[in-house]
């Protein structure tokens, strides 16, 4: 039993973790990410492969559907699971989680059926025998469920053969997703013939979006310098170029972005950043491949983010590199148009994410899944600022 | 003339690919050692998915490593393969087209949709490598005028392959990373799907499928040895040595090549397969094809 | 050694034969088929065909894994799980089952079976390569066109577009109107 234990404490000395982040939980999630790079602890990419279950922020029911019980459930023992709601203590809620794991209590022996939370799985057809054959035919009946999971249909697709499709919901716990944000796809095979953006109920947040924060306290009156939201720019976009990277499957490029960006919020000086970010924004221009993948996916014929995902790629970068030279600058921050990381920020009716989310439907339409990954990344919508829209206190309203 | 090794070599073949397996796997590290990762896979529960056909997820994880060991019995360590068989050249193609299978049944098998995703995503993959491969190595064989890995390997005892077939041995380098979908074709288990064909493994499972996509990647690299590379060939070191080695530097290649380029769709690879490198591969044959008759 | 692997195979490959009608999942059937069709190819080598045997191993594995994209494009739901019979008109297929099983079982028994002549070779592969490309090289070559040929006619009239949608009726467009961009931009 010892030995035991001792080969359990071995073996999950580094758990495998897997983030599941809430919107509006931008400041958690950066957090226990940066925590995890400290410690060297891998990231899962589903439950399946994950130990360790973090929420950041309070995972909310999606109407009636708990799915934080879902991944809960999904995730193979041992297993712990811990929610940070503040970005301060998040080295101690994993210490917290990792002695959790560790508890022999904490791993029952039997094996229990799953559902995976990514996506549901969706289940067989009935079996009550309607159908004899090969051509099981269902075209007049609506859409089923068996054992609460849906069942695909016939329909139409891109080339105009019938063909079966199946309803997925994808998000709102992928790696490398938008916080909060939830897709009610139609699936043909790895091609999506339908896409609804459902995004979650955000809990009204009693602090400005994390991204936009700096220009939102400038719009309130409150002091602040242009360095100071150069900096958050500079940041906001390594955090996108990071999640694209990580979705176009450039690991190490990925990983790199993630710590410059750590670095940036930390407080570390233009001249420290420069070593850090400038091989990383001169390889990922510089590649081909890349660019040879990315071209031509989600192109927008106009708007404040025209182009193909390569291109916004390329605007992230140059942002990147013209927000590094301006963190030093100390002019207040007020002087100068209030356009945030992803946009306008003084514009009351429509947030810039909410024009980002609009555009997904019609660009996710035909596009394979890989695809869709890309398109949604390089949108990048940030569901906090949707939160902030309903926060309570006029402040963050502007 | 290769000679067969002795029979215990084939129980020992098993044992030598896992030990390189492990070898690249420290050298791959980004933060958790294989010895403890294993560890991790061996204490985590097995898992099933609600309505998996469960049979068949068991039978695709462990038919993975088994195909890449048979596709191993080929190899020559050195010049001594474990079986010489007269046709090897045809049996690693079979045995690597096994692994479509494996990877097809672990997608399908957990009923759930994005591993569905990433095994329909090794059958495209599978699709769009497939047809240059096989020109390549059919290119390789048409230079020894043999099906024989040991006459291969004997057949570049002056000039590697890999000089006077430039072609056919990128390719083969492009298809062995795609076999193994690894690198920049890990498309099939890509994160951006979860994990695909392995989202929903754990334990394990998830140990074995993953394992034998390493095994895999061993036998890809070290298959381009005889085939490109010259075999055991080599100046003062003995033959196994300068397998060994010459194994190591092409393995260290895919590595580095997995570092520099981002994972690459099916459907933009497929065209430059078919458009590109099809008509290439069929040149780089017709060219050695002249050569050989002309001797 | 070579006969109890040769009526193992036997066995192995009548059982997941049979197992295909009995299996009630379409992923599962295919593959039980594919286990049959490798038994074959195992048959082929146990004879000392070895290639012939690798060959068809080979073939047969792909060609199975290409029909599970199409067990997608008309059953979405994987795992397959939804029961559906493997077995369709019944009386016809036992009809025509009972009659070709007779008729080989008739022929086995009443052919008069030639005596070996010669001895067989030291190589069979080669012996088979000099075969199909000497003598049989015209008809070798006449098949191989008229399968291409096949093939790329049932694409072409499978197709529901042609140059000119791709490309715009003058054939000028710059890059062709795909649903998804291909790699190489023809």
């Amino acid at each position: 039993m010892d030995l035991r234990a001792r080969l359990t404490r071995a073996a999950l000395a580094r758990p495998a973790v897997l983030l599941a982040t809430s919107p509006g939980a931008t400041r958690e999630r950066l957090a226990v990410e940066a925590e995890l790079g400290r410690r060297g602890w891998p990231s899962a990419a589903g439950p399946a492969s994950a130990d360790l279950l973090v929420f950041a922020g309070v995972p909310l029911p999606l109407r009636d559907d708990d799915w934080a019980e879902r991944v809960w459930t999904a995730v193979p023992a041992p297993k712990a699971r811990v929610t940070v709601t503040d970005a301060e203590h998040a080295a101690h809620t994993l210490d917290h989680g990792h002695r959790t794991l560790l508890t022999p209590a904490a791993h029952p022996a039997e094996r229990h059926e799953t559902a995976t939370a990514a996506a549901p799985d969706h289940g067989p057809h009935d079996s009550q025998g309607s159908h004899g054959g090969m051509d099981h035919a269902h075209h007049g009946r609506p859409p089923g469920t068996v054992a609460g999971l849906p069942l695909a249909e016939r329909a139409e697709d891109r080339d105009g053969l019938r063909l079966d499709r199946l309803h997925v919901p994808l998000g709102p716990a992928l790696p490398d997703w938008p916080a909060g944000l939830v897709l009610r796809l139609e699936l043909q095979g790895d091609v999506v013939r339908r896409a609804e953006v459902d995004p979650m109920p955000t809990p009204a947040a009693s602090r400005p979006a994390f991204w936009s924060e700096p220009w939102l306290k400038a719009l309130a009156g409150e002091p602040g310098t242009s360095g100071e939201a150069a900096r958050r720019r500079c940041a906001a976009h390594l955090d996108s170029l990071g999640r694209f990277l990580g979705v176009a499957g450039w690991s190490d490029a990925a990983t790199r972005a993630r710590r410059a960006r750590d670095r940036t919020l930390g407080d570390a000086h233009g001249e420290e950043l420069r070593p850090l970010v400038h091989p990383l924004v001169r390889r990922v221009r510089k590649s081909r491949t890349l660019r040879w993948l990315t071209a031509g996916v989600g192109e927008l014929p106009g708007g404040p983010v025209a182009g193909d995902a390569h291109s916004r790629l390329i605007g992230w970068l140059d942002g990147i590199e013209y927000a590094l030279d301006a963190i030093g600058d100390r002019t207040p921050l007020a002087d100068h148009p209030l356009i945030g990381p992803r946009g306008r920020v003084d514009d009351t009716e429509a947030p810039a994410s909410r024009t980002l989310l609009a555009a997904l439907p019609a660009l996710l339409a035909g596009a394979e899944f890989a695809c869709a990954r890309l398109v949604v990344a390089s949108l990048d919508p940030d569901l906090d600022e949707l939160a902030a829209r309903r926060a309570p206190d006029g402040r963050t309203h502007g | 003339m290769a000679e067969p090794a002795p029979p215990w070599a084939a129980l020992v073949l098993p044992l030598a690919l896992a030990l390189v397996a492990t070898a690249l796997a420290t050298a791959d590290a980004r933060s958790t050692g294989p010895g403890r990762e294993v560890l991790r896979l061996l204490v985590q529960q097995r898992r099933i998915t609600r309505a998996a056909d469960v049979p068949l997820v068991r039978l695709a994880t462990t038919l993975l490593p088994v195909a890449a060991v048979l596709a191993a019995a080929v190899l020559p360590l050195g010049f001594r393969p474990v079986s010489d068989l007269p046709d090897g050249i045809v049996w690693f193609n079979a045995m690597e087209a096994l692994a479509w299978a494996a990877v097809w049944l672990a997608g399908w098998g957990p009923n759930s949709t994005l591993s569905l995703i990433g095994g329909y995503r090794f059958l495209a993959q599978g699709l769009a490598y497939e047809l240059p491969h096989m020109l390549a190595i059919t290119t390789a064989a048409l230079g020894a005028q043999s099906l024989r890995v040991g006459a291969v390997a004997d057949a570049q005892a002056g000039l590697w392959f890999a000089v006077w077939m430039p072609a056919a041995f990128g390719i083969y380098l492009l298809s062995a990373l795609a076999m193994a979908f690894w690198g920049p074709f890990d498309q099939p288990v890509g994160r951006d799907t979860a994990g695909g064909a392995a989202a929903e493994l754990s334990g394990v499972d998830r140990l074995v499928f993953l394992g034998g996509r390493r095994l895999l990647l061993v036998v890809a690299a070290a298959f381009s040895v005889p085939l490109f590379l010259g075999g055991g060939h080599g100046p003062l070191l003995p033959g196994w040595a300068w397998t060994l080695i010459k194994t190591a530097a092409v393995l260290g290649l895919l590595l580095w090549v997995r570092r520099r380029v981002p994972t690459v769709r099916t459907e933009r690879y497929m065209e430059l397969s078919w458009v590109v490198l099809t008509p290439l591969a069929v040149a780089q044959a017709l060219v050695v094809a002249v050569v050989v008759l002309k001797k | 050694m070579s006969t109890a692997a040769f009526w193992a195979l036997a066995v192995l490959a009548v059982a997941s034969g049979i197992m295909v009608f009995r299996f009630d999942s379409m992923a599962r059937a295919t593959f039980s088929l594919l286990t049959a069709l490798l038994c074959v190819g195992g048959e082929l080598i146990v004879l000392g065909l070895d290639y012939l045997g690798v060959v068809t191993v080979l073939m047969m594995t792909i060609e199975m894994a290409i029909m599970a994209v199409f067990m997608i494009m008309f059953m979405m739901n994987p795992a397959g799980l939804m029961p559906m019979t493997m077995l369709h008109n019944r009386r016809g297929a036992a009809l025509i089952c009972a009659g070709s099983f007779t008729s080989l079982v008739v022929g086995i028994l009443l052919v008069p079976w030639p005596r070996r002549v010669g001895r067989a070779p030291a190589d069979p592969t080669m012996d088979l390569g000099m075969s199909l490309m000497g003598p049989q090289m015209l008809t070798m070559m006449t098949l191989g066109m008229a399968l291409f040929a096949t093939i790329v006619a049932t694409v072409v009239l499978a197709t529901r577009r042609g140059r000119y949608d791709r490309y715009g009726d003058d054939l000028r467009a710059a890059r062709p109107d795909d649903p998804v961009r291909g790699g190489v931009g023809r």
